[in-house]
């Protein structure tokens, strides 16, 4: 590891040659009431106010936890499941308690625990890994958690009602939109799951941004940590993946509760639409789901072998190339469905390449322990079983990627036997050995060795034993879903060995369990660094909440074993950031590709607004759920409240300066905005993933086009003249705006909200226009799909429109309190890049209503 | 090329070159042929004409791969340097980006072959 | 007679090859990759070099994988056609409608010739040798259409009409399940399909197809044969007289058909030869008298969610007589 320090070039502000510090600052320092300020500063409160924090480790913790138990609910499920497989025509419980118990598995495994897991060691682990204080937004990941944390109890706890979801994971229309059938609870599953949707769309704002900006002074590209690379990847995959299922939500609800037919045959819906929507999200989930936890195979494999990665390049590759391929690949979930054997083959095709990138990523991990010297300890060996378990259901997943020998395989125990090889040997595995390599930074205790591999051989024996024998019951012909099945076909055996497999599995997991919660108070702390790791987030301290001391600058990919001095420079203060004069909750902003320190980021503390809020929105939900409609609006006027009054008091602090000496001879603009600021960036990527949403939408609209010979069905569309009157006005509300914005810079306050209000009244009557043109041509949504896919997306529309108008009320509160000028224009500048989309969406959705029924 | 396109473009987008370039090839080719397949009559010799249509294509888009893989190659300093790539220099990182780029075109070339082959093999709307 | 791995079509077994080459082909990957592993994990070892970790990558992760995988997936892509061909869909001498319902089948055998068209439930039958069409349709929620033993999957989905085709390579009995989750019952929706000889399979269709719905005459019923109508006390000789008076009084003919009687009911399963049949209520349960009863009686307890409501108020020697009759009727 030696490396060319000729090269090495130094960090703005950085004394010295190598961005070491600089020993002995001019004034003396008073270390002790430096620390003390930073403790007061990031205080973790006690009592029950314990809740309000919003620190990354605290939330992480919070979030793994929930999530793990989540994970064992869902475990026991499944072995009521696997109990009333174990023999034939068993009469264990009822075809409807079945129903209810696989689907409510599939979902809590799917949307409550292997995606908000990777969320909550993302959380936990990113701001110390990266060397930052925190995320950019600590309160939005505190509202994540406790939006996931409600509505996670609320869908689980259906089933004690019986009143789960129970059409299976993936909800196909119309078996789940009918009421008879799936009752209440396809819409606990709707509802409940969109609240979680919301909740994965914030983190990945949150790591994005996080991840871009907020890494410690000289950390390269090229230099991060390869677990950031992988939750970089898989945030943007979430942008693009959880928004065609929320748009699906929407007309899946509007179809439960209102009666818009989307998925109804008879009246020229097409339950397809569903699967592709589904699925559009559902394979990009499955890795989403894996690649954050081979992003820790990445952190645990150069540690047990004792040298970096050989092939950071690679990774890379494999990250971004499975980013791309995995969203090539949802219809092979629907190559039964009878679509033409070209489109099939199309997804096949990609669905064969994306198998090379995660080669890589093995060969990669080979490559690396070949190069060095491997101590196989617990996280070791649940990583190797992991990956001789993945491996399997990669082969697998070959095969059934082929679509001749998934005619066969496809909804068989041969399927469930893959996706359960796939999920545990590429997630479960990897999951559990991050928790026994990176347990010592919860509380500075390590697990057990001996319990780890008790756990691990009877996780590693009971998983084989009870999935692999699944494989040949498929092929058998035994269908996935089935409550019963009869005696005399050759699938008892096989299901017997099956369920004692299940439950060794389990004893495993439960082996686990016991070893996290075992009393540890008298087992000695570690000593930091057990593993002896080369990256930063073995330099935290889990005694103290401030993250880290100062913020080191960086030079190499393992500091900790490149950069000697490092830790103990950082104790010591010695680098940014390392005081808090002005009691607030600072971190360092650097640049995407080098890393320069650009800004100082304030972030918020320790608040109760965000409980409030979610627990506001959560109210939302399942006051919808129920149909109180009265409840759901009050619920959605606080949550408003709620909201504004965070950004009131959040967001957009005018600071007591222009800049601030962050130590080391540096001094740093405090407010920043535009593309340079984290909070331009955030409505940059949530709009992406908004944009995204209203982009299936449309898909939605055209599908509709390609299945019927006249979608519109003879029906009336909604005219020209108010969807184009509604485009101009649209036009002419952006125009408004970027003018607004102009004088703004001006600083010409009258003017500015002139303008403002201007843009205000004709995005009032734009929206208005866009509503008559359906409305005055008597357009019936529960008719005909033409009907509703065009009023959905004048809805959609108006509702952007209406968000837009608060958003602009907000601008003009802001210049009345006067707390917008030229110098402080954050408001205005998020708020014109948000009109840049609507006006996108506004003049896409109003000319295509109007003008493709007719061009057509 | 090298007049066009400056050495040094300072920014992590041109890493996704070569993949969106497979992305756009998927959409058209899926796109083309499902509304050929629902709108078309979906005989043998209409589709004859897309598959060629799209054959073309794709030899559009691998040009298009392989214009960007000489870009990073280029950016790689044409492999006079090896990897790893990972001293704290701008420099350094350029190579980085250049080499995972140069990685990146070689599986978006593999890619858009792969899904370019049903266009030999199937001849058909059918089921 | 429910497995992909007892290939008796020509679809089942072309998977069936592909099915065995990546078992094989994956096998030795997965015994390469894992003894490369515990090589690696070994004291003692020299390390490797970068270089050689590089090389490692290159090779192993993507030439040779890519290489293999460009191979399997043209035998996949040329497989596709092959196996469900382009002209099945014009070519085909025997093309049978099969809807799905929850949860059971509707069948509907063509005319051809002279013969008419009918409809049955429940079993198929096809001819050895010779590929036969099916326009797969949904009644209510999607279905799967599954005969593993002759080849893949095919969806059944509300307002679209899917088509598969089938050829038998060996006679015989193959059960056939309901592929994709349909509601409560979904687990005991199953098909049987049996594959005659020609010959064999002529005579039934032409046996099945005599049998016409009759019309029902001004306020009775008549059978054909003896030209009486719903009568309670009938004849008790005349077992199937007396069964078919029981259908007729419960109101059995509401739902069920029995070609060759008056009873036309559309809703459930066409219920003509019964008796043929490899099993009940869509292979719920075997067909033997006693399942056939206990069915009547309580239709929720073999299949949670059926239709069909419960008829605990036929007596149970009047449930002999019916079951007997069905299981004989014409």
């Amino acid at each position: 590891m030696t490396r060319p320090g000729t090269r090495t070039e130094t960090m703005p502000g950085a004394a010295s040659a190598g961005g070491q510090p600089m020993e002995g600052q001019d004034p003396p320092r008073d270390l002790k009431a430096e620390e003390a300020r930073l403790r007061k500063v990031w205080n973790t409160p006690g009592g029950w106010r314990y809740w309000t924090s919003v620190n990354n480790s605290e939330i992480g913790l919070w979030y793994g936890a929930t999530a793990f138990i989540f994970m064992l609910f869902a475990g026991l499920l499944a072995l009521v499941v696997r109990a009333q497989l174990a023999v034939p025509q068993n009469d264990l419980i009822s075809a409807d308690l079945f129903n209810q118990a696989f689907t409510l598995h599939g979902t809590v495994m799917m949307f409550l625990f292997a995606v908000p897991i990777f969320e909550a060691v993302a959380i936990f682990l990113l701001p110390p890994m990266l060397g930052a204080r925190e995320l950019p937004f600590p309160r939005l990941s505190a509202f994540g958690f406790w939006s996931f944390a409600i509505g996670g109890v609320f869908v689980c706890g259906s089933i004690f009602f019986k009143a789960a979801p129970n059409a299976g994971w993936f909800m196909y229309a119309p078996l789940a939109t009918d009421k008879d059938y799936a009752g209440i609870g396809a819409d606990v599953w709707l509802l409940g799951l969109s609240f979680i949707e919301v909740a994965s769309i914030a983190a990945a704002v949150e790591l994005i941004v996080g991840i871009m900006k907020c890494r410690a002074p000289g950390m390269r590209i090229n230099m991060m940590p390869l677990f950031a690379w992988y939750l970089l990847i898989v945030a943007g995959m979430i942008l693009f993946a959880f928004p065609p299922l929320i748009a699906g939500d929407i007309l899946f609800e509007m179809e439960r509760m209102f009666d818009w037919p989307f998925f109804d045959a008879a009246r020229g819906g097409d339950p397809l639409l569903w699967q592709h929507l589904f699925w559009i999200f559902g394979h990009p989930e499955v890795y989403i789901i894996f690649l954050p936890a081979i992003a820790l195979m990445a952190m645990i494999v150069p540690t047990f072998s004792q040298r970096p990665i050989v092939g950071y390049s690679w990774i890379v590759l494999a990250a971004v190339g499975t980013g791309f391929l995995s969203f090539g690949l949802w219809v092979h979930h629907m190559f039964a469905t009878g679509l033409p054997q070209i489109s099939l083959a199309f997804f096949s095709a990609a669905s064969t390449a994306v198998a090379i990138p995660t080669g890589v990523q093995i060969f990669v991990f080979m490559a690396t322990m070949l190069a060095g010297r491997v101590i196989f300890s617990v996280p070791m060996l649940f990583g190797t079983g992991g990956v001789a378990i993945f491996i399997i259901g990669g082969l697998t997943g070959v095969m059934v990627a082929l679509a001749p020998f998934d005619w066969q395989a496809h909804d068989t125990y041969f399927i469930v036997a893959h996706l359960h090889y796939v999920l545990i040997g590429g997630m479960l595995f990897p999951v559990v050995a991050g928790i026994y390599y990176y347990f010592p930074l919860v509380d500075g205790k390590a697990l057990s060795d001996r319990l780890g591999k008790i756990a691990f051989w009877l996780m590693f024996t009971g998983f084989n034993v009870a999935f692999f024998p699944m494989h040949l019951t498929g092929l058998r012909g035994m269908p996935r879903r089935v409550f019963t099945y009869p005696a005399d076909i050759g699938w008892d055996w096989l299901n017997l060995i099956s369920t004692i497999g299940a439950f060794v599995f389990a004893a495993g997991v439960g082996v686990v369990v016991i070893d996290i919660l075992r009393p540890k108070k008298r087992q000695p702390d570690v000593k930091p660094n057990l593993w002896n790791a080369g990256t930063l987030e073995w330099l935290a301290e889990p005694k103290e909440s401030w993250g880290v001391r100062s913020i080191p600058i960086i030079s190499s990919r393992y500091p900790l074993w490149d950069q000697p001095d490092l830790a103990e420079g950082i104790k010591q203060g010695r680098y940014y950031l390392p005081d808090a004069k002005e009691g607030l909750r600072e971190t360092l902003v650097t640049s995407v590709l080098d890393a320069k320190p650009i800004q100082v980021l304030r972030v918020g503390g320790t608040s109760m607004v965000t409980i409030a809020a979610a627990i506001l929105l959560g109210g939302v939900f399942i006051a919808m759920t129920f149909h109180l409609w009265t409840l759901t609006i009050l619920f959605g006027l606080g949550t408003l409240i709620a909201i504004l009054y965070w950004l009131w008091t959040g967001t957009g602090a005018i600071p007591e300066a222009k800049e601030k000496d962050v130590g080391l001879g540096l001094s740093l603009p405090i407010y920043v905005s535009g593309p340079a600021s984290v909070g331009w960036w955030a409505m940059f990527i949530t709009m992406v993933g908004d944009g995204t949403a209203y982009g299936s939408l449309l898909f939605g609209y055209f599908f509709y086009w390609t299945i019927h010979d006249d979608f519109t069905a003879g029906l009336a569309g909604p005219g020209l003249v108010w969807p184009l009157a509604g485009s101009a006005l649209f036009l002419a509300s952006w125009v408004l705006m970027l003018m607004a914005r102009q004088a703004n810079e001006r600083d010409r306050t009258s003017l500015t909200r002139m303008l403002l209000s201007a843009s205000m009244l004709a995005t009032l009557i734009g929206a208005l226009a866009a509503f008559l043109g359906p409305h005055r041509y008597g357009m019936d949504p529960t008719v005909h799909v033409y009907p509703a896919i065009v009023w959905v997306l004048v809805g959609w529309l108006m509702v952007h429109a209406a968000a837009g108008l608060i958003m602009q009320g907000f601008c003009l509160a802001r210049s009345f309190a006067g707390r917008m000028s030229a110098a402080y224009d954050m408001d205005i500048r998020n708020v014109t890049l948000f009109w840049h989309f609507l006006t996108v969406t506004a003049l896409t959705t109003l000319p295509v209503i109007a003008l493709f029924p007719l061009a057509r | 090329m090298r007049s066009f396109i400056p050495r040094e473009i300072e920014t992590l987008w041109t890493l996704f070159t070569a993949p969106v370039v497979w992305a756009f090839h998927f959409v058209v080719c899926y796109v083309v042929m499902a509304i050929a397949c629902a709108k078309g009559s979906g005989s043998i010799e209409g589709l004859m004409g897309l598959r060629l249509f799209l054959g073309g294509f794709t030899l559009f888009c691998l040009l298009l791969i392989v214009g960007s893989a000489y870009l990073a190659w280029r950016q790689w300093g044409f492999g006079t340097d090896t990897p790893p790539h990972d001293a704290p220099t701008r420099q350094e990182r350029q190579l980085f980006q250049g080499f995972a780029t140069l990685l990146l075109s070689g599986l978006s070339f593999i890619s858009v072959v792969f899904v370019a082959l049903p266009l030999l093999f199937i001849p058909a709307c059918m089921p | 007679m429910q497995s992909a791995l007892d290939p008796a079509g020509v679809e089942a077994q072309a998977v069936y090859w592909l099915f065995w080459i990546c078992v094989i082909g994956g096998a030795i990957i997965w015994v390469g990759v894992m003894a490369v592993l515990f090589y690696a994990g070994r004291g003692g070892r020299e390390a490797i070099s970068q270089k050689a970790g590089q090389r490692i990558i290159l090779i192993g992760g993507v030439l040779f994988p890519t290489v293999v995988l460009a191979a399997l997936l043209s035998y996949a892509l040329w497989l596709m056609p092959t196996v469900r061909p382009v002209t099945a869909q014009a070519n085909s001498r025997l093309t049978l409608d099969v809807t799905s319902e929850q949860f059971w089948w509707r069948i509907a055998y063509p005319p051809e010739g002279d013969l008419p068209g009918f409809e049955t439930a429940n079993e198929i039958r096809l001819p050895l040798g010779e590929r036969v069409g099916f326009r797969l349709h949904a009644a209510d929620v999607i279905h799967s259409f599954w005969v593993p033993a002759l080849g893949g999957k095919m969806d059944m989905i509300p307002g679209r009409t899917n088509f598969l085709s089938l050829e038998a390579t060996r006679p015989g009995l193959y059960r056939a399940p309901c592929a994709e989750f349909c509601g409560t019952s979904h687990a005991v929706m199953g098909l049987t399909v049996v594959v005659m000889e020609q010959s064999a399979f002529d005579a039934w269709r032409k046996a099945q197809a005599q049998l016409q719905p009759v019309a029902a005459a001004s306020g009775t019923a008549p059978r054909p044969a003896t030209g009486n109508g719903p009568v309670v006390a009938a004849d008790q000789t005349d077992r199937g007289q007396d069964g078919l008076a029981i259908f007729q009084r419960h109101g059995c003919a509401a739902c069920h058909a029995l070609r060759g009687t008056t009873a036309q009911g559309k809703i459930g399963p066409d219920l003509t030869r019964l008796g043929e049949r490899a099993t009940l209520a869509a292979g719920a349960l075997p067909n033997t008298q006693e399942a056939l009863a206990a069915f009547i009686r309580n239709p929720q307890k073999a299949k949670p969610g059926a239709l069909m409501p419960a008829f605990p108020m036929i007596p149970p020697e009047e449930l002999a007589t019916l079951a007997d009759y069905l299981r004989a009727s014409p």
